[in-house]
């Protein structure tokens, strides 16, 4: 496998991704330094410029949603399992329709700096405990999703250098974490939004460009391109029908469904996701912009689907699944076999420059959550000055990217993918039952945020830790011991509904609502609906 | 919607502040506060439900049902594949029936709501500063939320 890793990238091609990465990476830095927050505000450090175009707002929510994940590892699976590679993708595409229909507008109306704020406007008990468990979910989420990206970038590195020694793992991740932390606690979220525009039109721009490519290599005939996939897969026209990976038993069928569940539901839910959809300041520029990231989402995944199986019909199945049992290099290999070492080299910096913008929006959405939520109103009880928080919010960005390096130099060989759909599931069942409860049900209490919180968080990190993923089975962190009692590895099937349930049961079981409650609901809903004064 | 008749968007014009006398007390209470939440509340969980509920669905029936996806159409094009790229189409229309959902049902009363509650805001400043401290009182420990 070393050899063959080290065969895909060769001297020029690595060459011209450092020279371009670093150049992309020097730019983006001045930018992030110039755009920073000039007067110490807190409001433009938390949600950036608020008076951007629909389109840039796009372009940024798109870089936010679409992480390497997409990139390298959809259009792998799509590569490796034909159909049901691409029902990720499909996932990733509707789980943002979520966002647009159900959740966006009445978020934002109701919205401040974080979920908590929106939270805390409309519950009159059990504001600060909520807040506690709202941060706590958050950051768990978050801390997942950036050590999955961190972990990402070294197995990432594999693809040129073949499996790298300690020392350059440890170089790539620092290097690779310090800059995130110079965006995130000196940049804020101007300087985020600056890396996510330019990382969305790099992400759009190549993703398009290769799926165009393979397109012109088959004469723009899909069908061509479908049955070359099919005879070089080595699975005939299985390769397009369902069940390749998945079909094998009435339990994996089970397994995909919970992680069909937890993409569609998680991805919604988010901290940093709708974190921006906080920062336009109208209504109607929020919408254009949804729109916007409706079709760059759908581009981009309809061009990730065309990659994966360009991949499999020009390079093999076979070739690709040596190189990288998971498919990540699919991508780098079609792009070496269709335009030699230019086009991986820039599809190799487009992969980094995506890992370092998702991973830099992470660090401030954690960031945020820890100053406002768990520093501002839990710990200082909401007495703490702007330039305080600010601040601690700084603080937090490097605390947490430091955190998230420590962390992800341990889990060196964890499947990226298993972290980052665990945090889905934490997501899709702690915090978007709060959310959707807090948005739409009249009766919803404190005790049913607090129990949907903590239950939905424990829910889904228990059944991992009692899953295939951590014993059992010979990919499994500890492959010797066996305590998994609970056969799926995705929990999101029934974390999900336990989330709901237990927000449900909280809320009537607990104390009687008090009329000052449904008082603080009414006029939640009436800024909600109609929206407040600016 | 059968019950939104599209006549009731424009009631908030005929019903401006100056020949109205006596407001409702609350804006919650007002009928056309009531019809604002259902044209936007059914709209998104009908929308929500048709594009997630129908992509799982999808998802289901793939793997309980293969024989039926794995129908040819064309050359190498399965149901099952051309239902997966039909999603991308049910997804764009679903954006453009919600963006002219809102523009035309919605938009139009929250406006007229809105500048009713302006005035409402207004003279209730005038007459009883009592009950905007009440307001404020259900909001304790957040800072200058009331303003922005």
């Amino acid at each position: 496998m070393v050899t063959m890793s080290a065969g895909i990238v060769d001297r020029f091609s690595l060459n011209l991704t450092f020279v371009l990465f670093l150049s992309v990476v020097v730019v983006t830095l001045f930018m992030a330094l110039l755009t920073a927050p000039q007067r110490d505000e807190l409001g433009e450090f938390y949600l950036g410029n608020r008076t951007m175009s629909p389109l840039r707002n796009g372009l940024a929510m798109c870089g936010d949603y679409l992480s390497a994940a997409t990139l390298l590892g959809s259009t792998g699976l799509v590569a490796l399992n034909g159909y049901d590679g691409l029902l990720y993708l499909g996932g990733t595409v509707v789980a943002w329709m979520m966002v647009l229909l159900l959740i966006a507008e009445p978020l934002r109306r109701t919205g401040k700096f974080t979920l908590g704020d929106t939270l805390a406007l409309r519950l009159t008990r059990l504001q600060r405990p909520a807040r506690l468990a709202l941060a706590v979910c958050t950051l768990a989420i978050t801390t997942l999703y950036l050590v999955a990206q961190l972990v990402g970038s070294m197995a990432l590195l594999t693809q040129f250098t073949g499996e790298p020694s300690a020392a350059t793992r440890t170089l790539c991740v620092v290097v690779i974490g310090t800059i995130v932390i110079v965006y995130a606690a000196i940049g804020g979220a101007p300087g985020a939004t600056v890396i996510q525009i330019i990382k969305a039109v790099m992400l759009v721009a190549g993703v398009t460009v290769t799926a165009v490519m393979v397109l012109h290599h088959y004469d723009w005939n899909p069908g061509a391109l479908l049955s070359a996939a099919a005879n070089h897969s080595g699975t005939g026209t299985q390769f397009l029908e369902p069940g390749l990976r998945y079909g094998v038993s009435t339990t994996s069928k089970l397994d995909f469904f919970s992680l069909e569940l937890a993409i569609v539901l998680g991805l919604a839910a988010l901290p940093h996701v709708l974190m921006r959809l906080l920062a336009p300041r109208k209504v109607d520029v929020l919408r254009s912009s949804l729109v916007w990231a409706v079709g760059l989402v759908g581009l981009v995944c309809l061009a990730a689907g065309i990659l994966g199986l360009g991949a499999t019909a020009i390079v093999g199945r076979e070739t690709i699944a040596e190189t990288d049992h998971k498919g990540d290099s699919a991508v780098l290999l079609l792009a070496n076999a269709l335009g030699g070492g230019i086009l991986t080299a820039l599809l190799s910096c487009l992969a980094f420059v995506t890992l370092l913008a998702v991973a830099a929006g992470l660090t401030l959405a954690a960031a945020s959550s820890l100053a406002h939520d768990l520093y501002g109103e839990v710990i200082r009880k909401g007495r703490a000055s702007e330039t305080e928080e600010l601040m601690v919010a700084r603080l937090s960005a490097a605390v947490i990217g430091v955190l998230a390096m420590m962390l992800a130099l341990v889990s060196w060989g964890a499947n990226t993918a298993t972290l980052a759909f665990l945090a889905f599931a934490i997501a899709a069942s702690a915090i978007l039952p709060t959310i959707v409860y807090t948005l739409f049900w009249r009766r919803f209490t404190g005790q049913g945020a607090l129990l949907s919180l903590w239950g939905g968080l424990i829910c889904s990190v228990l059944l991992v830790l009692f899953s295939p993923v951590v014993s059992s089975t010979p990919g499994s962190f500890y492959p010797e011991s066996d305590f998994a009692w609970f056969p799926l590895q995705n929990p999101g099937i029934v974390s999900i509904p336990a989330g709901f349930l237990l927000g449900w049961l909280g809320t009537v079981l607990g104390d009687r609502q008090e009329p000052q409650e449904a008082a603080a609901y009414e006029e939640f809903e009436v800024r909600m609906l109609v929206g407040a004064k600016e | 919607m059968p019950e939104f008749s599209p006549w009731h968007d424009n009631s908030f014009t005929h019903s401006s502040p100056h020949n109205e006398p006596a407001p409702c007390r609350r804006i919650s209470e007002d009928p056309e506060f009531h019809s604002l939440r259902r044209a936007q509340r059914r709209f998104g969980v009908r929308a929500t439900v048709l594009s997630v509920g129908g992509f799982l669905l999808y998802v289901l029936l793939s793997h309980s049902v293969p024989g039926l996806m794995n129908q040819r159409l064309l050359g190498n094009l399965t149901l099952g594949l051309a239902l997966g790229l039909g999603q991308f189409v049910v997804m764009g229309v679903t954006a453009w029936c919600y963006v002219r959902h809102m523009r035309t049902r919605v938009d139009p009363l929250a406006r007229g709501l809105g500048s009713r509650l302006d005035q409402h805001e207004a003279n209730s400043l005038r007459s009883a500063a009592h009950r905007g401290e009440s307001a404020q009182t259900v909001q304790p420990g957040s800072r200058g939320y009331r303003t922005w």
